[in-house]
């Protein structure tokens, strides 16, 4: 084709229900090149690159493959095209063996998708083998034969990549490969990029980290609630240009007011250790105080958060809240001790979505509500309900409604809100705005600001840097489960906690 | 046994430095372990009572476990495409009643080839009213299955007749009857070995083949392994959903003949109330009620095992009304063993 783009996308719109995640994007593919999707969570990205590979279809707009437009694209035509998405969770199926994750595909698509076809075992072995080698692995009998679900995480990730090459892929979607690898992990994956680049197939990388964009080069692709505002060659812009760009503010003006230390300590620990997970971590926090713990998926942050919960007891070293020394065995001996929990995955750990705001609300203090006779004070909960729904700023004046109609943003205020009910000292929070847009974020970024204020101590575990850097007045970071460093928020930059995250798995390197 | 052989070939070591340990194979083939409790049984048990060994005794096992067996073929598809299915007894028993009454009333020379085919499609298409219904609905398929199992009984007890057909039409009669072979017991008796022993091993192998040679067979266990993922490969969810539960109600179509004519008799209250010792068959084997596991060497090791501890614990000496305890026992071992299997090598050795 001599006018020929791989891929058009032009004037795509895209709506769920009352939001408009894509605002009219226009983006132009080429194969042979690497591009970055860039912007902040909730921008529109995963969105977009779901219209690509036919997961949803655009309200509106116009997708130009290969010369020929079309109003939407099925899984099998985006497929047939060449277009292989690696998501976060790579997209593997855990009970099949890695020569059918890898090579299944050539024969569903080659057939159009019909199932009632023979299966092609020698071809299938033949083209894993090919490209598993491609990946750089040894293809074994006893690696295309292990399920994938027995896989270390970087090997699966290979094997992802084997699928999108022996699928003749022409443009492999990569959504944040590099999030839990390590240094020497990233290196590898970055130099099968450019083994792909020269296969003349197209990547695009969902990314936050620039450092990654500008070692690969190419060209970047920057959303904004949900429009493309900047579209050229990544070593054009300075990093500096991107995070406006992305954020469409000025740095300095993204900070928001940081609580003020009180005198008080409110926690203080000294030696901690829990198996392998974390060893020897001490640390202290006044109350009004934002603390952010940071570091990589397996650097022991998470462990510590769990442990200040009282999900993982300790091996050695304590915990002392307001002096005192404390043992948290259980989450009901931190709840009974003032710390609140706020978990990650707040759908399945934290909220009962199908009860009601009310519901919700009143779980921790059920016991203090009680009445004559054991039964339920109902007027004296639902004020405290309607006290904390007030208090978090929750848009909805209905305290009856079902959590499960809220929006993520609201449905974190329910949870972090219901913390309000005991009047904690001490209020870890685990990912606080992990799926929540924009907007949510700063209601909820409000919200810990005042819960400071109000002389709580808070914990932010966290690996959104920026957020960190807007609400923390310290970020502490772990590597391998060791605290590594200890940052002032406001003298301190993403750069410099990165590297302190990855430091000694570079000494390593 | 070819085939037995071939699949065994497939996780058998070719290099050195491939080796599995014994662990790692029985992770991978859990049914192997099934396999070697029935060996273990029935040699134990013809030891003790060599009159296990009699063609009457096999026999009788051999008929209950083709029913049984069809039915287990049907359970463990759906199962390994992630979902559940209790209303295929149902089915059967709807199809066997009102196929019969058909031919009775309206079409006594309707030959067998004729009648197993008009089973076999009437059950697929009450089938897929269940795949249709789980696809469409996207209700869990135990409470679709559960509402078709009342639907189609309702429909059998409320439309089509309640009373038993003591008089089977002559094909049929003919069919339950035809003998491969005849054995001579030694008490004297002649025990035929029925012909319609040989429609499980080939629907075994037909079984063995959709699930290892077709598309189709991994397009189920990607369904089984993760619904969202499957979908987003390519693999069409509303094919999956409708081809399994068509598949199961096909093999229960054929199942509730083959029972009539066993029995000689179509009796509209038979069959239903039976699944979960089928489910409990298939589990057994293997198949993990997750969805995503399993195979069909394990689903038959599990039906084997369920009729045999069925039919031998009388011949060792322990009384009749201990089989459900032993089954129930076997059950949670082999769940609790399916359920270490999941964990790590590395975790077990440091135990």
């Amino acid at each position: 084709m001599s006018d020929g783009h791989f891929l058009e996308l032009r004037g795509i719109h895209k709506r769920f229900g009352g939001v408009h995640a894509l605002r009219g994007v226009d983006v132009t593919i080429d194969t042979g090149v690497a591009y970055h999707l860039l912007g902040e969570n909730g921008c529109g990205k995963s969105t977009f690159i779901k219209i690509i590979s036919g997961a949803h279809a655009p309200s509106e707009g116009e997708i130009i493959l290969d010369g020929q437009a079309h109003n939407e694209l099925s899984p099998i035509q985006s497929l047939e095209a060449g277009i292989e998405t690696v998501y976060q969770d790579l997209s593997l199926l855990p009970n099949l063996s890695v020569v059918e994750n890898v090579a299944l595909g050539d024969q569903l698509v080659s057939g159009n998708g019909r199932l009632m076809r023979l299966l092609n075992r020698r071809r299938l072995r033949e083209t894993a083998r090919e490209a598993i080698r491609n990946v750089g692995l040894e293809p074994t009998a006893k690696l295309l034969g292990t399920m994938v679900g027995d896989l270390p995480l970087a090997i699966r990730q290979r094997v992802a990549i084997a699928r999108a090459i022996a699928a003749d892929a022409r443009l492999v979607i990569m959504d944040e490969p590099t999030t839990s690898l390590t240094r020497h992990e990233v290196d590898a994956l970055i130099e099968l990029v450019g083994k792909l680049l020269e296969r003349d197939v197209a990547v695009l990388f969902v990314t936050h980290k620039l450092e990654e964009c500008y070692r690969i080069g190419g060209q970047a692709i920057i959303f904004r609630d949900g429009e493309c505002i900047s579209q050229g060659p990544i070593a054009d812009y300075s990093r500096a240009e991107l995070s406006h760009l992305m954020t469409g503010r000025e740095l300095d003006t993204m900070r928001y007011r940081k609580g003020i230390p009180q005198a008080e300590e409110v926690l203080r620990v000294e030696g901690a250790s829990s198996g392998a997970a974390f060893e020897d971590v001490a640390f202290s926090l006044k109350a009004g105080e934002v603390l952010g713990i940071t570091g990589l998926s397996d650097s022991g942050r998470n462990e510590v958060a769990l442990a200040l919960a009282g999900h993982q007891p300790l091996s050695a070293g304590h915990f002392e809240i307001s002096g005192a020394q404390v043992h948290l065995d259980s989450p009901a001996d931190a709840i009974a001790r003032g710390i609140g929990y706020v978990p990650e995955d707040r759908l399945s750990e934290g909220l009962f979505l199908q009860k009601s705001i009310y519901q919700n609300e009143v779980t921790l203090i059920l016991d203090r509500l009680r009445g004559r006779g054991g039964i339920v004070d109902k007027r004296k909960g639902r004020e405290a309900a309607s006290k904390i729904s007030e208090a978090m700023n929750l848009n909805t004046g209905n305290i009856d409604l079902p959590v499960s109609a809220l929006s993520g943003g609201n449905q974190q205020r329910v949870l972090i809100g219901r913390w309000l009910s005991i009047e904690p000292k001490l209020l870890v929070l685990h990912g606080p705005t992990v799926g929540v847009d924009v907007g949510s974020k700063d209601t909820i970024y409000r919200a810990i600001q005042a819960m400071a204020e109000r002389g709580i101590g808070l914990i932010i575990v966290s690996d959104d840097l920026p957020e960190l850097l807007q609400n923390c007045n310290r970020i502490l970071v772990m590597n391998r489960g060791r605290l590594v460093d200890e940052l002032d928020a406001a003298t301190t930059d993403e750069n410099r906690i990165y590297q302190s995250m990855l430091g000694s798995a570079n000494e390593a390197a | 046994m070819t085939m037995v052989q071939e699949m065994n070939d497939r996780s058998t070591p070719k290099r050195p430095e491939d080796k599995l340990t014994i662990w790692e194979t029985l992770r991978r083939r859990p049914e192997m372990v099934t396999l070697t409790i029935l060996v273990v049984i029935c040699v134990a048990v013809s030891i003790i009572n060599p009159n296990f060994l009699q063609p009457g005794s096999l026999i009788d096992m051999g008929r209950a476990s083709v029913v049984t067996g069809l039915f287990a073929l049907g359970v463990f598809a759906i199962l390994a495409a992630g979902g559940i299915d209790v209303s295929f007894t149902a089915i059967a028993a709807l199809t066997m009643y009102s196929l019969t009454k058909f031919v009775i009333t309206v079409a006594p020379d309707l030959p067998m080839a004729a009648i197993i085919a008009i089973a076999v499609v009437a059950g697929a298409l009450l089938g897929a009213v269940n795949g249709l219904l789980v696809h469409g609905l996207r209700v869990p398929s135990l409470i679709v299955t559960i509402g078709t199992q009342y639907l189609f009984r309702g429909i059998l007890l409320a439309f089509v007749g309640t009373v038993w057909l003591m008089e089977l039409p002559p094909q049929m009669t003919a069919f339950g009857k035809a003998a491969l072979y005849q054995f001579q017991g030694a008490n004297g008796v002649t025990v035929d070995l029925p012909a319609y022993f040989l429609i499980f091993p080939v629907v075994v192998g037909l079984a063995w083949f959709l699930f290892d040679r077709t598309l189709m067979g991994r397009a189920i266990f990607a369904t089984g392994g993760n619904p969202e993922v499957a979908a987003r490969l390519g693999y069409g969810q509303r094919v999956v959903h409708v081809f399994v539960f068509a598949f199961a109600g096909a093999l229960a179509g054929l199942a509730g003949i083959i029972h009539v004519s066993a029995t000689r008799m179509a009796n509209p209250f038979d069959l239903v109330g039976t699944e979960i010792e089928v489910i409990a068959a298939v589990v057994l084997g293997g198949a993990r009620i997750t969805g995503g596991t399993g195979s069909v060497l394990g689903t038959v090791a599990g039906v084997l095992l369920i009729t045999v501890v069925s039919n031998t614990l009388v011949l060792v000496g322990i009384p009749s009304t201990w089989q459900r305890l032993v089954v129930g026992a076997f059950i949670l071992l082999a769940a609790a063993f399916f359920v270490r299997r999941k964990q790590k090598p590395k975790q077990r050795k440091a135990e």
